[in-house]
Formats: structure tokens, C-alpha cells, sequence
């Protein structure tokens, strides 16, 4: 485990209370690193089944609704979890992982609130594309970042 | 990767093409065995790559088989210099060594490593953010703590990759990573080649990463480009690419070698004194 279950408490506690300032300070203030922690709120609960997350990130502000992608090498024998925060609410995810020829190969995808995440158990080493966007009718610029990890 | 200010926010392009990414993917599916072409892709691509740690193949490694990880650990051994870019291709190698003696489960190895650390952060003059991570290694050595040894020994390159990035040392960041994946690769081309099978030689299918590195050093000032280690890296890494790119039925025994002895004789050539 990554985690000791008392520091698991106290990080879910932090990041509680982060939800609870992010959700009553005005969106203006909303910042990448507060998408980075709701990436990682996310990751709690894979973390608990073994996941190792990884400290390199990928971050930034992307107009609503625009496709973004990340290429990223993957490993045949690992499972991977891909997290996507972001600082604003009210938003719609969308998070795929493309093969080599363009084929979906995520599993159990999830949006929850200010993420969403997706598992991959990718059937041969080498080069894939993570595609995502976020959609919001209120916000113009969005905050995001997308962590992984594996086991 | 932690980079901001952000990507060329709002990328005015991107919008004359929002098709859907599962139009993306229909596309694609409806063209047969035609790859995937990023470079259509009707969106940002985000150019940012996420190198990713030993460990990620280690522990598949470990699910085929039960690797000798202590086989695999190399004393470390380099000449004092005030060369900032051969400390920083150290700093990569050293971090690696560390998931190394992490994965072979030794602590007096692992001590000896987190000293190391130390000692580089001393010489680029990142101790001061190094030091919490290194003495984190220490005490986890202590413990027998090995994940949260290999967390520690992530998020030290990452913090050292960060300040040399806010210190506008981008091209030294990426020596960091270059180190890293050169001694990782070695570890696992020696672990395949002892033990060779085609899904332990699928692992070193990794062209993007490859191509990442030579395009990092293609992009570098001229003084880094033309560093002795650097130059010869660049070489070595054509020579590995190649033999990735040629492996279109998988790799031999042979072409394993082939990509060790490549990373062996950088890994040397990185601790010369030259």
C-alpha cells in the first residue's frame, strides 16, 4: 500500500476540506493545482486497491468543450489508471484511451463530480493516446490535470 | 508534466475540428489496419511526455518471472565534476539505480544510493529541496519501507526536474530523464537477456519515448547538443530506435543485447571522468 490508513484519513480529510473552500470560493480563484488535487482525490480509492501513483503529471487550461490528447507508453502485464481533475464545477467529462489504431480500450470509466478516471489493461506494450475534454455551460476556460498510475 | 503557465491555452486551431474522439476512433476502425494518426488528430495534442519510472516495468518483470534484482544492482561509481550536465545525467542514473536496489529489497544498497542523492543534489545546488526526500529514503531503508522508498525516489527526480525547470535549466531536466530511462533500460535488457522470452522482450517496444529524447536533444542549446555525453546519447539512442522500429515481429535475443550494450557503454561513458 502507498498509504498508511491514518495519513489515507488525513489526505481524504484535506481534500475534503480543499472540496469544501474550492466549492464556496468564486471560480475566478480556482487554480491548476486545485485540479491536480481532485485528480488525486480521485486516485484514493485505486490507491487503496494497489495502485501506484505516479508524481509526473500533465496540467493546463483548455477552452470547454475542446479535445485534448496526451500519447503516453504503456506496458503490457501492468493495469493503468488514468485521473482527470478539474478545478470547476458543473462539468461533463469525457476521458478514452486509444490503441495504436485508434480503438478504445478503456474500462469502467467514471465522472464524479470534479473528476473522472478510467482503468486500461493495455493488450501489447507501446504507444497510447489518452483523449479527454471538458464541457461546461458556465465556464469559458477550464483548469485541468491528468495523473495516472499503475500496478 | 507539472508545466505552467499552461500550453497555448485556447488554442485557436483546435476549434475549426471538434469532432468527437469516438469519431476519431470510428475513423480509424474504419480504415482497416491504417495506424492511428496523431498528427490528424482534430484537437490539442498535448506535447508533454510523462517518462515513465523503472519501477512500471520492473513490476512486470516480476509478474513473468522471478528476477534476480540483486544481480542487477551496479555500484555507482562517478568522478567529482562541476559539469552540470553530466550531474544531471547522474542524478537520472542514480534515481534508477535506486528502483533497482528498491525492487532487489537492499537496504544497505538503498542507504548507500540515498547518500549519493545527496551528494548530486550537493553539487547542482538542489540540496536544500532534495534533502526531505533523501532523508525520507534514509528512514525508509531503516523500516524496510519499500513503496514508499520508490514514492520517495519518484518524487525526487520530479523535484529536481521542477527546479531546474524554474531555474530555466529545461535542457538539464531532460538529462535527468535521460539517465533515468538509459539505466532502467540497461536493468531490464540484462533481466530479459538472462532470461529471454517474447513477452519480457515486448516491454522494450518503446519508440515514442525513444524519439522523445532525440527530439529533447535535437531542441537543445548548443552547448548541451554538443556535450561529449550528450552527442554520443543522441547517437546511441538513433541506434536504439532503429532496432525498435526493426523489431516489426518482436525482438530477438540478439537485438536485447544489442540495446543493452548500447545503454551500458552511455552509462559508462556518463561516469568517465571526461
Amino acid at each position: 500500500m502507498l498509504f498508511s490508513p491514518s495519513r489515507l484519513f488525513h489526505r481524504a480529510t484535506a481534500l475534503l476540506t480543499a472540496a469544501v473552500l474550492l466549492a464556496s470560493a468564486p471560480l475566478s480563484h480556482a487554480t491548476i493545482d486545485d485540479a491536480h488535487s481532485f485528480a488525486m482525490e480521485a486516485a484514493v480509492p485505486f490507491v487503496e486497491q494497489g495502485f501506484i501513483v505516479r508524481e509526473d503529471y500533465w496540467n493546463g487550461e483548455v477552452k470547454s468543450g475542446q479535445k485534448l490528447m496526451v500519447r503516453h507508453q504503456m506496458f503490457k502485464g501492468n493495469e493503468y489508471a488514468f485521473w482527470l481533475g478539474c478545478a470547476q464545477e458543473e462539468v461533463t467529462f469525457e476521458l478514452q484511451v486509444l490503441d495504436e489504431k485508434g480503438n478504445e480500450i478503456e474500462l469502467d470509466f467514471k465522472a464524479s463530480g470534479m473528476f473522472a478516471t478510467v482503468r486500461v489493461n493495455p493488450p501489447k506494450t507501446g504507444t497510447y493516446s489518452v483523449v479527454f475534454s471538458l464541457t461546461s455551460k458556465k465556464e469559458k476556460g477550464l483548469y485541468w490535470a491528468l495523473a495516472y498510475g499503475y500496478r | 508534466m507539472n508545466r505552467s503557465p499552461f500550453y497555448s491555452l485556447f488554442a485557436a486551431t483546435a476549434l475549426t475540428a471538434l469532432a468527437s474522439a469516438s469519431n476519431v476512433s470510428a475513423q480509424a476502425a474504419s480504415s482497416g489496419a491504417q495506424e492511428f494518426d496523431p498528427r490528424a488528430f482534430p484537437g490539442q495534442v498535448v506535447e508533454d511526455v510523462v517518462v515513465p519510472v523503472p519501477s512500471e516495468v520492473f513490476s512486470v518483470l516480476d509478474k513473468l518471472g522471478e528476477p534476480n534484482w540483486r544481480q542487477e544492482i551496479r555500484t555507482i561509481d562517478f568522478q567529482k565534476t562541476a559539469d552540470r550536465t553530466k550531474l544531471s545525467l547522474m542524478f537520472g542514473l542514480v534515481v534508477a539505480e535506486g528502483f533497482v536496489a528498491v525492487q532487489a529489497e537492499d537496504k544497505e544498497a538503498v542507504k548507500d544510493i540515498g547518500r549519493e542523492v545527496i551528494d548530486l543534489a550537493t553539487a547542482l545546488g538542489l540540496i536544500k529541496s532534495v534533502r526531505p526526500h533523501a532523508q525520507a529514503i534514509l528512514d525508509a531503508a531503516d523500516k524496510s519501507d519499500w513503496s514508499s522508498i520508490r514514492r520517495e525516489f519518484d518524487q525526487t527526480q520530479k523535484t529536481v526536474r521542477d527546479s531546474m525547470i524554474q531555474m530555466k535549466d529545461n535542457d538539464l531536466s531532460q538529462c535527468v530523464s535521460m539517465g533515468g530511462w538509459l539505466r532502467g533500460t540497461a536493468s531490464v535488457t540484462s533481466v530479459i537477456a538472462k532470461s529471454f522470452s517474447a513477452d519480457r522482450a515486448e516491454l522494450l517496444n518503446q519508440p515514442m519515448l525513444v524519439e522523445h529524447f532525440i527530439n529533447s536533444i535535437n531542441k537543445m542549446s548548443k552547448d548541451k547538443k554538443d556535450h561529449n555525453n550528450v552527442a554520443d546519447i543522441s547517437k546511441g539512442l538513433k541506434t536504439i530506435l532503429a532496432k525498435m522500429e526493426g523489431a516489426v515481429d518482436g525482438f530477438t535475443k540478439d537485438g536485447v543485447r544489442e540495446i543493452g550494450k548500447t545503454c551500458d557503454s552511455l552509462l559508462k561513458d556518463i561516469q568517465a571522468a571526461r
